[in-house]
């Protein structure tokens, strides 16, 4: 008898021990990453997605969710480490043609394409440029939540200081932004040293605000069927001649344009104490800093980028959105996608155009008009129609890292705009085949 | 006779010793380890530690050399990996820049070391204490931090152009021009003091018997005619040492590119790890970053293989 109670004993101990272990198992275990994004009042800038992830445990109880933070500027790296170990997260927070998520991802099948999970009506909510996005191969590999463009910040206090006019309506040509440019450089202290330059930016892999002037002129990177190169043109090496012109004719750039980090770029243009460029290129969430982080609030206006000899602008667009990798459990998958989609609702994406600076992917998200009180965002908005997407090329990290070395020669001074897009291309073609 | 020992615990098999059979071999083998086996199982944790985190790694590495990387399956292409490293576009560029900052930047930092470790040297022990401590306080910072440090300092108004300026120089583009990207970096890393090699010098100073110096004084010799004759000789081996660690140190230069320049302007500061680190984490190509780190290691081992040659020495005292 004492030993069948002490076995009993034994026995239910074990069982208190498991029980918490074999609840948690079944529970629904899903990874999400997610890149920071703006900050509520305590400073957290993940505090979007985290009240996101509550709402969906408390809808579905059986689920439990594990948030990863991952700085946008390693996600790429760390993502490409995760897959490599087949230790990916079940949604991860990338764009398919973008640096970040590697095409070659898709065509491996690490990425799960999600057409099944969305009704003809709920597709055709979508902007064709943001669905055309997350395409591939007549396959939805993601959601898009959002949609951003490069657009020109022009800080109006210099502006001012200078009794120089924005261009009305943000638009401007090439003659009247190199006028304009000339009279927002100068010393403002005296000491014969020019202190504040007219306009600025960096040249780096995986960075496009420059490549608008390249192809003001007409010109474009790739064919279209990605096949040829075709930044050796007329037309680009005269848009890449004007651009450096900038710098080296007009001098109205400091010496660190095209050498300067983003960060480096950011802080001489938005600090405070600084502010020592009166017009740089970013990509549409830098509205949403300017606007509204208390440390870089800045009187500003949002403009195009100037027209050249086909007189119309153009800008590169981008899109956000979230995708779902590989699953093992179709079940799971199930569950994983409607997450997905909880995270890239109408009221979600209004809530990024509000506060993150980004165009909604939805066209019902947009019908919201989450721009009635933004003056400079419906100005980029008006972008979006001149928008061009950046080729979708297996090799495109290959292919830009040589672009990009040979413009960074331009506009340090060593190459001739003819000689570094020539030379580009000589080293792109391998990767073209 | 059994063959000598050393002081670890191993075994010196002299050509004699070669002839012994494999029986007495192993039963030699099964003693020696347990007369030391409090030795081994002390070694034991670092050891699985190396061989699981460093050597298991390195042996895949290998493999994946000739191997086309896929998420899910892999295949063999035997060495086509190491043809495409040969025949890129940028290999010869950045072995070529990696050769330039190692071949300046390690004499540079020994010569660096050499010199203060000198000077700090006949000081009493407390003044010693000190520089040791003044000089090793770099090297426990991030090299991040100093980078950044330097990444202003390179500025046009930064604090190198402020100097250069008082010359009525410049200001130079340090960061953005080709000619200057690399030399930058490598001022960069030859001005952070060598802590290490400053330590490892004073220490190999404090063991050279003081009565050398005190016959060479009788002689007649003075203190440089000192320090060439008796104090170089002697710490040959630290010089070797610093030699070795600092190219191999050097060939993996890397996180000050990234920082100051990630490669550019074109290609001026791309280093073979930097290609190493591109390859793999941003094109997803292991195969070719496998490729390229078995060049790098060859490369290591002949410069080691040389300094070694050229270097060692039996000088005992």
């Amino acid at each position: 008898m004492k030993k069948f109670i002490l076995l009993l004993i034994g026995i239910v101990l074990i069982a208190a021990m498991l029980a918490p272990s074999v609840l948690a198992e079944s529970k629904v275990k899903i990874t999400v990453w997610d890149g920071f994004r703006w900050p509520n009042e305590e400073g957290d800038k993940y505090h979007w997605i985290k009240s996101r992830i509550a709402k969906f445990e408390e809808l579905h109880p059986a689920v439990d969710i594990e948030l990863v933070e991952v700085a946008w500027e390693k996600l790429g790296e760390k993502m490409n480490i995760a897959i490599a170990g087949h230790d990916w997260p079940d949604i991860g927070p990338v764009d398919i043609s973008d640096g970040a998520v590697n095409l070659k991802y898709v065509e491996q099948g690490v990425i799960e394409p999600l057409d099944s999970f969305f009704t003809e009506e709920e597709l055709n909510d979508f902007f064709p440029a943001a669905l055309n996005a997350y395409s591939y191969n007549g396959h939805l590999y993601g959601i898009p939540t959002s949609m951003t463009v490069h657009a020109l910040m022009l800080n109006l206090d210099i502006f001012k200081e200078r009794g120089v006019e924005p261009p009305v309506d943000g638009k401007w040509t090439w003659n009247e932004f190199v006028t304009k440019m000339k009279k927002l450089t100068f010393d403002r202290d005296g000491d014969g040293n020019i202190d504040v330059y007219g306009f600025s930016t960096y040249v780096l892999k995986g960075y496009y605000e420059a490549w608008p002037f390249l192809m003001m002129d007409g010109g474009k990177p790739l064919s279209t069927d990605n096949t040829k190169y075709t930044f050796d043109s007329p037309e680009a090496i005269s848009g890449l001649t004007k651009f450096a012109s900038l710098k080296f004719n007009h001098k109205v750039s400091p010496m660190e344009m095209g050498s300067a980090d983003v960060g480096g770029c950011f802080q001489a243009f938005a600090n405070p104490e600084k502010r020592i460029i009166a017009v740089e290129p970013w990509a549409s969430w830098a509205i949403a800093t300017l606007r509204n982080n208390k440390k870089y609030q800045m009187n500003f206006v949002v403009a195009e980028y100037p027209t050249g000899k086909t007189g119309e602008s153009v800008t590169i667009g981008g899109s956000g959105g979230f995708v779902v990798f590989k699953q093992k459990d179709k079940e799971k998958l199930k569950i994983v996608a409607e997450l997905a989609k909880f995270l890239s609702d109408a009221e979600q994406q209004y809530t990024f155009a509000v506060n993150y600076g980004t165009f909604p992917a939805l066209k019902s998200a947009q019908a919201m008009d989450p721009f009635k009180d933004n003056p400079q965002m419906r100005q980029a908005a008006e972008m979006l129609k001149y928008a061009v997407s950046l080729p979708r090329h297996l090799n495109w990290p290959q292919i830009d890292e040589r672009i990009q070395a040979q413009l960074q020669l331009v506009l340090n001074g060593e190459k001739t705009a003819t000689e570094a897009l020539k030379t580009a291309g000589e080293q792109v073609q391998r990767f073209l085949k | 006779m059994p063959p000598p020992r050393l002081r670890g615990g191993g075994i010196i098999l002299v050509k004699r010793e070669v002839i012994l059979i494999k029986g007495k071999f192993s039963k030699l083998l099964i003693k020696n380890f347990a007369e030391y086996k409090w030795n081994y199982l002390f070694i034991l944790p670092k050891f699985l530690l190396f061989f699981t985190f460093i050597v298991i790694p390195v042996i895949w590495a290998f493999f994946l050399a000739f191997q086309e990387f896929g998420i899910f399956e892999t295949k063999w292409v035997g060495l086509t990996n190491f043809k495409e490293a040969f025949t890129g576009d940028l290999f010869w560029i950045a072995l070529w820049n990696t050769l330039r900052y190692t071949l300046t930047v390690v004499p540079a930092q020994i010569f660096i070391a050499l010199v203060l470790a000198s000077l700090i040297h006949p000081f009493s022990r407390k003044i010693q204490t000190f520089f040791r401590g003044a000089y090793y306080f770099p090297t426990v910072t991030s090299v991040v931090v100093i980078s950044m440090v330097w990444r202003w300092m390179y500025t046009s108004k930064g604090l190198i152009n402020y100097f250069i300026s008082i010359l009525n120089l410049g200001p130079i583009n340090w960061l953005g021009s080709s000619n200057w990207a690399l030399p930058a970096i490598i001022l960069m890393s030859v001005l952070t003091p060598p802590g290490v090699g400053i330590i490892l010098y004073l220490a190999a100073m404090d063991s050279i018997p003081e009565s050398l110096y005190e016959a060479a004084r009788i002689d007649g010799a003075g203190s440089i005619t000192s320090w060439i004759r008796i104090t170089l000789p002697l710490i040959k081996p630290t010089t070797l040492y610093l030699v070795v660690i600092g190219t191999i140190g050097s060939f993996q230069v890397f996180t000050q590119v990234l920082l100051l320049t990630d490669g550019g302007p074109g290609y001026a500061t791309t280093t073979l790890v930097h290609l190493i680190y591109n390859a793999a984490f941003r094109d997803f190509d292991f195969g070719l970053a496998s490729a390229h780190s078995i060049i790098l290691f060859g490369i290591v081992l002949i410069f080691a293989f040389i300094q070694f040659k050229f270097l060692s020495t039996d000088v005992e005292y």
